[in-house]
């Protein structure tokens, strides 16, 4: 059976102007906000992995079976947690 | 149809030409010959993507993302300062400045960033100069978000002292942001038809200004009131969570804050056909005619900072901007192309100010001059609008623009002062409004003292000379990896040579009042401070009190500043050495090293 997928058209220039023209407004109005509520939601996450999983740092904060009754919606979030908590940041990545 | 060449029409070409030149010409050749910008290599965004700091992001998000981060106070007003010694100097700068200087800075601070894998200034700063520098430059940013806050402060102040209307319209906004934020994250309320609402309301707020103008009855005093009361909502913008204040009242002050400077573009570029003319004198004038602010060097290089270059915009493109770029041949428009766009903003400013009356600028005080430009540019195309209105709705852009940055500032503030505070004896300092009181009281104490003319230039020479130490980092990298170094160590000598002399000149000033004092000449104490300091004359022990303090703050800025730009100096040798030591035909323009991801 032939591949149903057909590669992707060329954008004409027009499509190109708009996208750059709605990119650009984005940016000006609403970029710095939207990461600014991602960040805000990293924290957050943050909170919620520490109490909940942090008997992996070997800090038991909530008994091991609630633990392990979120363990598996928490998995695969784990690898990028890790990522991001342990980065180390310094006051001048405050700054915007 | 007037005398072309009296109209500020072709200086406006004439600019966006020498513009297009920077960034097509000098800011390509630059990109190919000197960063070796590379669209296959893996920038931090695809290395350590994570989806909140670390994503790729199209240029144009970006570059509109930049562009607003980096816009604010300073290009509408450091013109005011700069035509002091006539326009043209104040022109030259800005095109000069930025052709060689300032895209450089924004675009080599992102580029540098992201070769060192999306860190920011502070990691950069240690890993070049050690532990000391980073603490240096730790203190030097505190000094420095300090005087920021002192000058926004001071002229919101005034603006809201010379524009009634502007104080209920600015609370409009705020109330409305306020509103859309709940709307939006409470309410679960389409976007669109938040910002819908948004707008109306800050359209009645601007309505609801111009019928209820709010003036203070207290003389002298009126300054300091309007300060306090801008410095506590400020404190409710820096302690509040950001989607529930600063998030939404910034979104809805952008319409009216970039409606406004297209206004005045669009004003400049048709002053032909609306018999508009420069009013101003070109200068040069070596010294300033009014003999208040001193020589032309360095001086204007101070006074107008953003919009010709500013060491603002280098923490800005090193802190988020260089974590979501998606590939670095995008380091050019966005970082680059951002800051030559508000080199446009500052050209707008200034051609504001040159169709105005020389006596608009007798004492340096009337800061309500830009507003009464903006409605000579504007009023032949808004004709049906009273100059009232145009009054409360060009105040209410300066008020928005220094609004929203000092609130991110205040912000800044708090979370420096945790890091520096912290886990210190003095961890008091560090607490969340603890600090924000000290990142508010301080300010506001120099806001109602000092002549903002005064504080301004602190102001630019702090920044000026953090544009001049992040200019050097961006050398110091360029040295290790063997790339030519003589485009940013040019730049970067100067700026800081020029911004160290510039806190010299402004710390001798302030020094020179007390010393007039001690021989009974008091004019010099009044000249540095403003009512009601400057007015009664049982607070004059007072006058002499505040130019100490600044001495002293003048004083602990160079010292910083001096240290700072050694040990920046120091390393660059080093680096220089070394490579040298490695490859010596390398070092004298062979192959380079190749650089790591």
């Amino acid at each position: 059976m032939a591949d149903s997928k057909e590669p992707a058209k060329p954008k004409s220039r027009g499509r190109k102007v708009k996208e750059g023209v709605k990119g650009v407004f984005y940016g000006m109005a609403a970029h710095g906000h939207v990461t600014a509520a991602l960040r805000t939601r990293m924290y957050l996450e943050h909170l919620f992995m520490f109490i909940t999983l942090g008997d992996m740092l070997g800090v038991p904060v909530i008994p091991p079976y609630y633990s392990l009754r979120i363990l598996p919606y928490a998995v695969p979030n784990i690898k990028s947690w890790k990522q991001r908590v342990f980065r180390e940041r310094d006051f001048t990545d405050q700054v915007f | 149809m007037v005398d072309i060449l009296a109209t500020p029409f072709l200086w406006v070409v004439a600019t966006i030409a020498l513009y297009v030149v920077a960034y097509w010409g000098y800011g390509k050749w630059i990109d190919r010959n000197v960063w070796r910008s590379d669209a296959k290599k893996a920038t931090p965004a695809h290395m350590y993507m994570d989806g909140v700091e670390y994503f790729p992001v199209s240029r144009y998000v970006l570059w509109g993302y930049q562009f607003k981060s980096v816009a604010a106070l300073g290009p509408i007003l450091g013109p005011f300062i700069g035509i002091t010694f006539g326009w043209l100097p104040a022109l030259l700068w800005i095109i000069g400045g930025n052709f060689f200087i300032g895209w450089l800075q924004d675009y080599g601070s992102m580029m540098l960033s992201v070769r060192k894998e999306g860190r920011s200034f502070g990691p950069i700063t240690y890993e070049f100069t050690g532990a000391k520098g980073r603490t240096n430059l730790l203190a030097f940013v505190l000094f420095y978000l300090i005087i920021i806050s002192a000058t926004f402060i001071a002229l919101i102040a005034s603006f809201w002292n010379a524009f009634p209307g502007t104080f209920v319209a600015t609370l409009g906004i705020l109330l409305a942001g306020l509103l859309c934020g709940q709307l939006l994250y409470r309410i679960k309320m389409n976007v669109f038809a938040v910002t819908g609402i948004g707008l109306a309301l800050v359209v009645l707020s601007i309505y609801l200004g111009v019928l209820f103008p709010i003036s203070l009855p207290w003389g002298a005093w009126n300054l300091p009131v309007w300060a306090f009361i801008c410095a506590i909502i400020l404190y409710a913008a820096a302690v509040l969570p950001t989607p529930m204040f600063i998030q939404p009242t910034n979104y809805l002050a952008f319409y009216p804050a970039y409606a406004a400077i297209i206004l005045i573009l669009v004003g400049a570029v048709i002053t032909p056909f609306t018999n508009t003319t420069i009013q101003m004198p070109a200068g040069p004038f070596l010294f300033d005619p009014q003999g208040i602010l001193g020589p032309i060097w360095p001086i204007l290089f101070v006074a107008i900072a953003c919009g010709a270059i500013s060491g603002w915009h280098s923490l800005v493109s090193s802190s988020s901007s260089s974590k979501q770029l998606d590939i670095e041949t995008d380091a050019l428009p966005v970082g680059g192309g951002a800051m030559l766009s508000e080199g446009l903003l500052a050209l707008a400013s200034l051609i504001a100010y040159m169709v105005l009356a020389p006596s608009f600028f007798v004492g340096r005080t009337n800061v309500t001059a830009w507003v009464q430009g903006a409605v000579v540019l504007t009023t032949p195309m808004l004709g049906g609008l009273t100059a009232a209105v145009l009054r409360t709705f060009f105040g209410l852009v300066l008020i928005i623009y220094a609004l929203t940055v000092q609130a991110l500032v205040t912000r800044f503030f708090r979370l420096v002062a945790g890091e520096t505070w912290g886990e210190s004896r003095f961890r008091a300092l560090g607490n969340k409004h603890v600090s924000t009181v000290v990142g508010l009281g301080v300010p506001w104490g120099f806001a109602v003292s000092g002549s903002w003319w005064a504080l301004w230039l602190y102001f630019g020479g702090a920044n000026q000379l953090l544009a001049g130490l992040a200019i050097m980092l961006i050398t110091i990298h360029l040295a290790r990896v063997r790339a030519p170094t003589r485009y940013s160590l040019i730049p970067g000598v100067f700026m800081v040579v020029t911004t160290l002399s510039a806190l010299v000149w402004q710390t001798g000033t302030f020094l020179y009042s007390v010393w007039a004092y001690i021989q009974k000449d008091n004019t010099w104490v009044l000249r540095n401070v403003r009512g009601p300091i400057a007015t009664d004359p049982n607070l004059l022990i007072v006058a002499v009190a505040i130019n100490g303090i600044f001495v002293v703050v003048g004083a602990v800025l160079f010292a910083v500043g001096v240290s700072m730009a050694i040990r920046l100096f120091r390393s660059y040798s080093r680096s220089v050495a070394e490579a040298r030591g490695k490859a010596p035909a390398a070092a004298d323009g062979g192959t380079r090293e190749e650089e790591s991801p």
